[in-house]
């Protein structure tokens, strides 16, 4: 089962362990701007992520 | 990747700082920080009577959180601007703000646009000029108004505002594009008080983004986590991820930006222009308001809602 990553609403899957950062990357998404949690915990961007874990993008810019 | 005080798991990097700490560690540094920067800047001290503007979001429950651990007096103000998106925006946004007040018990004042003055904010951008095709001016300008309009009718010393370095730098990037040196030169950390205009400070100008988010959800702040729905596709939010995108390249390179800005700005390389001669003394109380204006009759903002 591979790694599920929540961000606003869409769920996206990545295969075998993987940093943060890199999982951001993978998705197009700047580590600068963004965060991600894993159970609520707040994970550093070098934490790896394993095969059937579920965390979540929190965006970390806004405007307007 | 261990914390750089303890033994613990790193909860947070920050390149930029060269610095990663843990949980424990990272709320202890950022209230720290927060009373450093107040300090900096003599934005207020113990004494003073505060009123922090806050929207249900992470940036200024995290500043009314810190500001109150700190042992500051310090109420908060929230504007429901009536914004209705399939999340219920506003609505929503309020009840964040209202349960954070209700936890600690602390006041907070809501000011409705739409019961109070009539109309909300996209009602009134739909019958203006400024307005008309996204209400992010008229927004800014109504939430100008009823802030300064607030803390001028309660008497407080300061007005303090969750604007991050990532709001300060976004802001800083547009109007160095644009050389607007009278919009350049009001740029500060804290500006002082005029006649019918109340001192502001902004505590958070020398935190990440990130680092405001961070606090948040390792102190379990509830905040609404949706975008205002107009921000969607702004100017601000364009710059943001352009200079994010650099920051990542060069850690430090935003800090620096703005640090350095500060330093010009206090060289005297960029100036705030003085007041055009008799601009001060010509200014009066607007008839409908009494808050003090330079505009002819009416101030820009009733003239804006008795237009709607």
């Amino acid at each position: 089962m591979p790694v599920t990553l929540i961000y606003r609403k869409q769920e996206f899957q990545l295969e075998g362990t993987i940093t943060v950062k890199d999982a951001l990357q993978k998705l197009n998404l700047s580590s600068a701007s963004h965060l991600v949690t894993r159970d609520g915990e707040l994970l550093n961007d070098l934490e790896p992520l394993r095969n059937g874990e579920v965390v979540k993008i929190v965006p970390a810019i806004s405007g307007g | 990747m261990y914390c750089h005080r303890c033994s613990q798991k790193a909860a947070i990097r920050m390149p930029h700082h060269r610095l990663q700490l843990c949980k424990e560690h990272y709320l202890a540094w950022f209230i720290e920080h927060t009373d450093h920067t107040i300090r900096r800047y003599h934005m207020f001290d113990r004494s003073a009577h505060i009123l922090v503007a806050v929207s249900g979001g992470k940036d200024s429950l995290s500043l009314w959180d810190v500001l109150w651990r700190l042992g500051y007096q310090v109420d908060g103000m929230y504007i429901n601007l009536g914004i209705q998106s399939e999340d219920d925006y506003s609505n929503r946004s309020q009840r964040y703000a209202e349960e954070f007040a209700q936890q600690r018990s602390l006041k907070l004042q809501v000011v409705d646009m739409a019961r109070d003055y009539g109309e909300s904010i996209p009602e009134v951008a739909l019958g203006s000029h400024r307005g008309h095709s996204k209400p992010c001016a008229v927004c800014g300008l109504a939430k100008r108004h009823v802030m300064n309009r607030a803390a001028n009718d309660g008497q407080y010393d300061v007005l303090v505002t969750a604007h991050n370095l990532d709001d300060e730098v976004a802001i800083l990037f547009g109007n160095t594009l644009a050389w607007d040196t009278d919009l350049l030169g009001r740029q500060a950390p804290v500006l002082e008080a005029r006649p019918g205009f109340v001192r502001k400070a902004k505590p958070f100008c020398r935190f990440y983004e990130r680092e405001t988010v961070a606090y948040a959800l390792l102190q379990q702040i509830p905040y609404i986590e949706e975008e205002c729905p107009y921000a969607v596709g702004s100017k601000q939010l364009r710059y943001k991820t352009l200079l994010n995108e650099l920051e990542e390249e060069r850690p430090g390179l935003k800090l620096n930006f703005y640090v350095k800005y500060l330093q010009a700005r206090e060289s005297g390389f960029i100036q705030p222009r003085p007041p055009e001669e008799g601009t001060e003394a010509e200014a009066h109380r607007c008839p409908s308001c009494g808050q003090l204006t330079t505009s002819s009759g009416l101030c820009t903002f009733c003239r804006l809602f008795e237009q709607a």
